[in-house]
């Protein structure tokens, strides 16, 4: 005698949304939550603030100090630097993010097995993750942006272009997390330094997309792959957003329509692609059984 | 029953365990010596038999160098920064290994469990760390080599070593001194909880910028001095700029001479502070086991 087994439990609603669309939001809002817990309440909030201060300004510093090299550092023409380095530091962290929620979850915490058991999907979840990393970097952003503009950095006139910043801001910000939940999938499938790849990405990243010099200085081909990188024109976005002038070389010669326009481009394209390529990559670490693996690296 | 050590005198057995406990000098060293090498050994051939590991750790400040050489060039600065850019950069992969392979080590290693054979094992948690700083030093030598010699090839740094024995002692008591922080940095670590790894991430870029990696510490001014006081890497890295760089010899902030007594004198001074903390820690954990536990 077959089972009935009934209808389908109903999914509770999430505001507007229905159906998997309102399960796969509460499942990033829980993320996100858990997310804040463990990565903005691990100190007293005096520590956490001061962390968030001291190494992002230290970061800044660095580039100064290079800067001053060679005779005093000038103020007027440091705006480059400053923005570029800030917006990094959120680029970093939504790139490193997802892997190392991920791995935090198998090979830390040991939770990733009961969190793949629960109807939601670890897309959300990682997701999640990765926004909270992001908002947290973004805090430190607004610190060293806050550091420029009391070391005289020249700012746009009459305050940030606001359209420009909530046009680019946004979509920058899903393309650099999209990318991260490419990475997050490729590198749960790997048993050594799956911590290090996000890293190295992040690092040569950083090398290519003109955060804190003209992508001219680097050798022709690599140029190339500087100028296809949705980083660099979000980087070079916010620029124009708070600085209010262009870039010098071929990161200003590009009309700001063109710029929104390469930017929404390279953000459709990773979103097309990452959640597949996310997905792909979950469901064979779980056929190969990485997810209840502990590499000890 | 015979052999059961509850029949045995008592007198005779504790007898036994004076005996067997209440070490002469030599052996006591002999056995130091050889938990030394015994925990050197995976640092320098574990290194070796795991090729990625290589590789990420010259990926990263090869990336690093890059950036800074870009931004140098960007910049239109004289070649010679280059130059030393590049042999900061090799000097850092020590600091690296400083912070993560000495300082968050013990740390890693209660998170895994090998803390607790540590501690319970008849050698010193002072042994141990000598064995990890002599085998981290040892493998991450082929490492700055690597990086100096990618440097080198990738932007044409050239050196004027007028005097190579100079320059080695210049190294090695820059090392010396860092690996000797890292000893008073792991008993830090050890008693932070969740913190750890952010406090690993703080003595990067500000030890660096404090350091005066990148640019003369002489930039900093009043703390750059401090710095040098404090932070091996300040001293080590103007002292090896002015050695091997000697167009940057007038942004030294002292002569190369008294840096070097600095480094000795750092390395002396951490040494024993480090020695004191494991000691400390040592007889905590032991006794109390709190130590032992898990931070998260």
């Amino acid at each position: 005698m077959p089972i009935n087994v009934g209808a389908p439990p109903a999914v509770r609603p999430f505001g507007p949304l229905r159906g998997a669309a309102a399960d796969a939001a509460r499942s990033l809002v829980a993320s996100a939550r858990l997310a804040w817990a463990i990565e903005g309440n691990w100190a007293e909030p005096l520590y956490l603030a001061a962390f968030l201060i001291v190494r992002p300004l230290a970061f800044l510093g660095l580039f100064l100090a290079v800067l001053s090299i060679g005779g005093a550092l000038n103020v007027s023409t440091i705006g480059f630097v400053v923005i570029g380095q800030a917006v990094f530091q959120i680029v970093s962290a939504a790139l490193e993010g997802p892997t190392h929620a991920l791995l935090d979850d198998r090979e830390r915490y040991r939770t990733i097995r009961y969190i793949f058991a629960t109807p939601s999907s670890l897309l959300p979840v990682s997701v999640g993750r990765s926004l909270v990393k992001a908002i947290i970097a973004g805090f430190s952003a607004l610190i060293v942006i806050g550091a420029g503009v009391l070391l005289g950095v020249p700012m746009r006139a009459g305050g940030p272009d606001l359209v420009l910043l909530l046009t680019v801001l946004p979509l920058g910000l899903l393309s650099v997390v999209g990318l991260g939940i490419v990475l997050g999938g490729v590198c749960v499938q790997l048993r050594n330094d799956a911590w290090a790849y996000p890293q190295a990405v992040s690092s040569t990243v950083f090398l290519l997309c003109g955060a804190i010099f003209p992508p001219e200085v680097l050798p022709g081909p690599v140029q190339s792959l500087a100028s296809v990188l949705p980083i660099t024109w979000w980087i070079e976005g916010l620029r124009r957003a708070l600085l209010g002038t262009t870039s010098p070389g071929i990161l200003g010669a590009m009309p700001t329509s063109e710029l929104i326009l390469i930017l929404a481009a390279g953000t459709a394209v990773i979103w097309l692609f990452s959640p597949r390529l996310f997905i792909a990559g979950i469901d064979r670490a779980r056929e190969k059984g990485y997810l209840d693996r502990n590499t000890a690296s | 029953m015979v052999h059961s050590v509850t029949t045995r005198d008592p007198a005779e057995l504790i007898g036994r365990i004076h005996r067997e406990t209440n070490w002469g000098f030599g052996r006591r060293t002999r056995h130091a010596l050889a938990s030394v090498i015994a925990r050197a050994y995976p640092r320098v051939i574990g290194a070796a038999r795991e090729p990625s590991w290589l590789f990420f750790d010259l990926v990263f400040p090869i990336l690093g160098m890059c950036s800074i050489v870009f931004l140098l060039r960007s910049r239109g600065v004289d070649e010679a920064w280059i130059g030393s850019t590049i042999l900061a950069t090799a000097l850092l992969s020590f600091w690296i290994s400083v912070v993560w392979m000495m300082g968050a080590q013990f740390h890693w290693e209660r998170d895994s469990g090998n803390l607790l054979l540590y501690i319970t094992a008849p050698v010193g948690l002072g042994s141990i760390a000598l064995g990890m700083a002599i085998g981290g030093a040892l493998g991450v030598v082929i490492r700055a080599v690597i990086i100096t010699l990618a440097g080198v090839l990738l932007f044409g740094a050239k050196y004027q070593v007028a005097d190579p024995l100079l320059l080695m002692l210049v190294i090695v008591a820059g090392v010396a001194a860092m690996y000797s922080l890292g000893v008073c940095l792991s008993s830090v670590f050890l008693i932070s909880g969740r913190e750890a790894d952010h406090l690993g991430s703080l003595l990067n870029e500000p030890m660096q910028l404090l350091g005066g990696v990148y640019a003369p510490v002489r930039s900093m001014g009043t703390v750059g001095v401090v710095a040098l006081g404090i932070l091996p890497l300040a001293p080590a890295i103007d002292a090896l700029r002015q050695v091997a760089v000697p167009q940057l010899a007038t942004t030294g902030i002292l002569p190369v001479g008294i840096e070097l007594v600095i480094l000795v004198v750092m390395t002396i001074i951490f040494g024993v502070i480090g020695r004191s903390l494991l000691s400390y820690i040592e007889r905590v954990g032991r006794s109390g086991g709190r130590l032992l536990a898990r931070a998260d």
